[in-house]
């Protein structure tokens, strides 16, 4: 008999390009209003790529204080305002304890980017004087330090920091150390600020960025489209949510994580499969216990065929009856913050029962998943959902999550 | 949707521009560079492919990203093919 500690989600915030909450998250995926819009970067000449998804008229100062907005990056404070949105809808029923045994674990692939472009350009191009507090509000765990220090969270605080997997392996880490019994609580995510016009520049050399629209699985895509935002989950140990009289949103059920140690951008298909066999292991879930998965689904050509090629082998014959989509159209790729952006999605279709759609899809490729709920949103039963993330350097990630009893 | 990309090579000064650029960002003998050999046999892994098209980027002013057509060339003249339709499509 299996008697680990059950672990549920009682709360939940994000920031996005559809802006500030849950709620507009929720609502741009399910109805297929997508957050990308076009993107005019100072300091460059090079820009190629005319558009992402990101937060044109964000105002930290509208959430934050002063001196809370002076000392932080704006991946920090995204992670910030995602925090509190979870906190306050976990504490809806009943306060929310948050002490020696509360943890926080928000990962970010690179931190604090827009802080060393501008000190950078400070440095190099403008010489001027360099912030003091530039390391700090650079380190990819100022985010986390932040929260811990916002909410007095003593347990442990940390990023991962593992690209495009470090939301996923954060709320995957922080169930395990809940399971543990070493903490009961933790606030988990991940947090992304990366648009910068060298960084942009720097994935477009890449190639893997769009010049149209992004369109995962359908034939013609020809990338991603970036992103960024947070999203913060607050996960606790069931017999202390329940103690303290909380409603679980949903069951953080199981995690699985697997490294392909193969090439550094090429994705696995095998290593893919393996994390997701893992996840459903861990949730003690059956292939057709599953009714919707959010892909990682980045558009790009490669993705999108190794990555059916995983949920193939992963699920057998019960791949034909799982609704799988990606709402990378809608929010873009956050990097650092996808896994938690997209657990959120998830979460959400488990609660209203809707898979939400992959939007700008044209026509079946026959390498990919033949329909991806395309365009439009899809009612219908949904047990348990998944969530993928496979990062460069051949990490791969997948979280699941059961309807709360 | 897919073209055929068999008959899409550029016009002989793009294509001698091409192939200068792959020969020179691909580190591969101009002479051997014969529209026939496959990709892998000149050597070109997928960072050459990456490196080539941000010359081509920087000549031609034209982002290409990594699409369907240029993902499955074999050989160099597909590849060239799917260059040459970008720099097609982008024409004013």
């Amino acid at each position: 008999m299996n008697c680990r500690r059950r672990v549920v989600i009682t709360g939940m915030g994000c920031v996005t390009a559809l802006g500030l909450g849950v709620d507009r998250l929720w609502q741009g995926a399910r109805s297929g209003k997508s957050g990308v819009k076009l993107l005019n970067l100072e300091r460059t000449q090079q820009q190629q790529v005319q558009t992402a998804a990101h937060l044109d008229a964000f105002n930290p100062s509208s959430c934050l204080d002063k001196t809370i907005v002076d000392s932080t990056d704006r991946f920090a404070q995204f992670a910030l305002i995602a925090a509190m949105e979870a906190v306050q809808q976990a504490s809806a029923d009943a306060p929310l304890p948050i002490n020696e045994r509360t943890g926080v674990i928000v990962g970010s692939g690179i931190g604090g980017a827009r802080t060393s472009d501008d000190q950078h350009f400070a440095f190099y191009v403008s010489k001027t004087r360099i912030d003091p507090f530039t390391i700090p509000r650079v380190m990819p765990n100022a985010a986390a330090s932040h929260i811990s220090m916002r909410y007095g969270a003593k347990g442990p605080s940390f990023a991962v920091s593992s690209a495009c997997s470090s939301g996923s392996q954060s709320i995957g880490l922080g169930l395990q150390a809940i399971r543990s019994g070493s903490i009961d609580t933790c606030f988990v995510g991940g947090s992304e600020a990366l648009i910068t016009p060298a960084t942009f520049r720097s994935w477009e050399v890449l190639r893997v960025m769009t010049s149209t629209l992004c369109r995962p699985f359908s034939k013609g895509r020809n990338g991603m489209v970036l992103g960024e935002g947070a999203a913060v989950i607050i996960i606790e140990a069931e017999d202390t949510a329940q103690s303290r009289g909380a409603k679980p949103i949903a069951i953080l059920a199981g995690y699985g994580t697997s490294s392909d140690a193969g090439d550094i951008v090429r994705p696995d298909p095998d290593g893919a499969a393996r994390c997701i066999r893992l996840a459903l292991d861990d949730a003690e879930l059956k292939p057709a216990d599953v009714g919707y998965v959010n892909a990682h689904g980045t558009g790009t050509v490669l993705n999108d065929i190794s990555e059916t090629m995983a949920l193939q082998a992963a699920f057998g014959q019960d791949i034909a009856s799982v609704s799988v989509s990606s709402t990378k159209p809608i929010h873009g790729h956050a990097l650092g913050a996808a896994g938690a952006i997209e657990l959120v999605i998830a979460v959400c279709a488990l609660r209203d029962q809707v898979a939400p759609p992959t939007i700008n899809w044209v026509e079946a490729d026959p390498r990919c998943i033949p329909n991806p709920v395309a365009n439009i949103a899809l009612s219908r039963e949904i047990p348990a959902a998944l969530s993928n993330s496979f990062a460069f350097g051949g990490i791969n990630a997948c979280l699941a999550v059961t309807r709360a009893t | 949707m897919l073209q055929s990309v068999e008959q899409q090579l550029p016009d002989p000064e793009t294509l001698n521009r091409l192939l200068d650029v792959i020969a020179k960002e691909g580190i591969v003998d101009r002479d051997k560079l014969l529209l026939d050999s496959t990709l892998d046999s000149l050597g070109l892994k997928s960072a050459d492919v990456v490196v080539v098209l941000m010359a081509v980027e920087e000549q031609f002013g034209v982002y290409i990203p990594l699409d369907d057509t240029l993902s499955e060339a074999k050989n160099l003249r597909e590849f060239i093919a799917a260059i040459a339709l970008h720099l097609q499509k982008a024409k004013p």
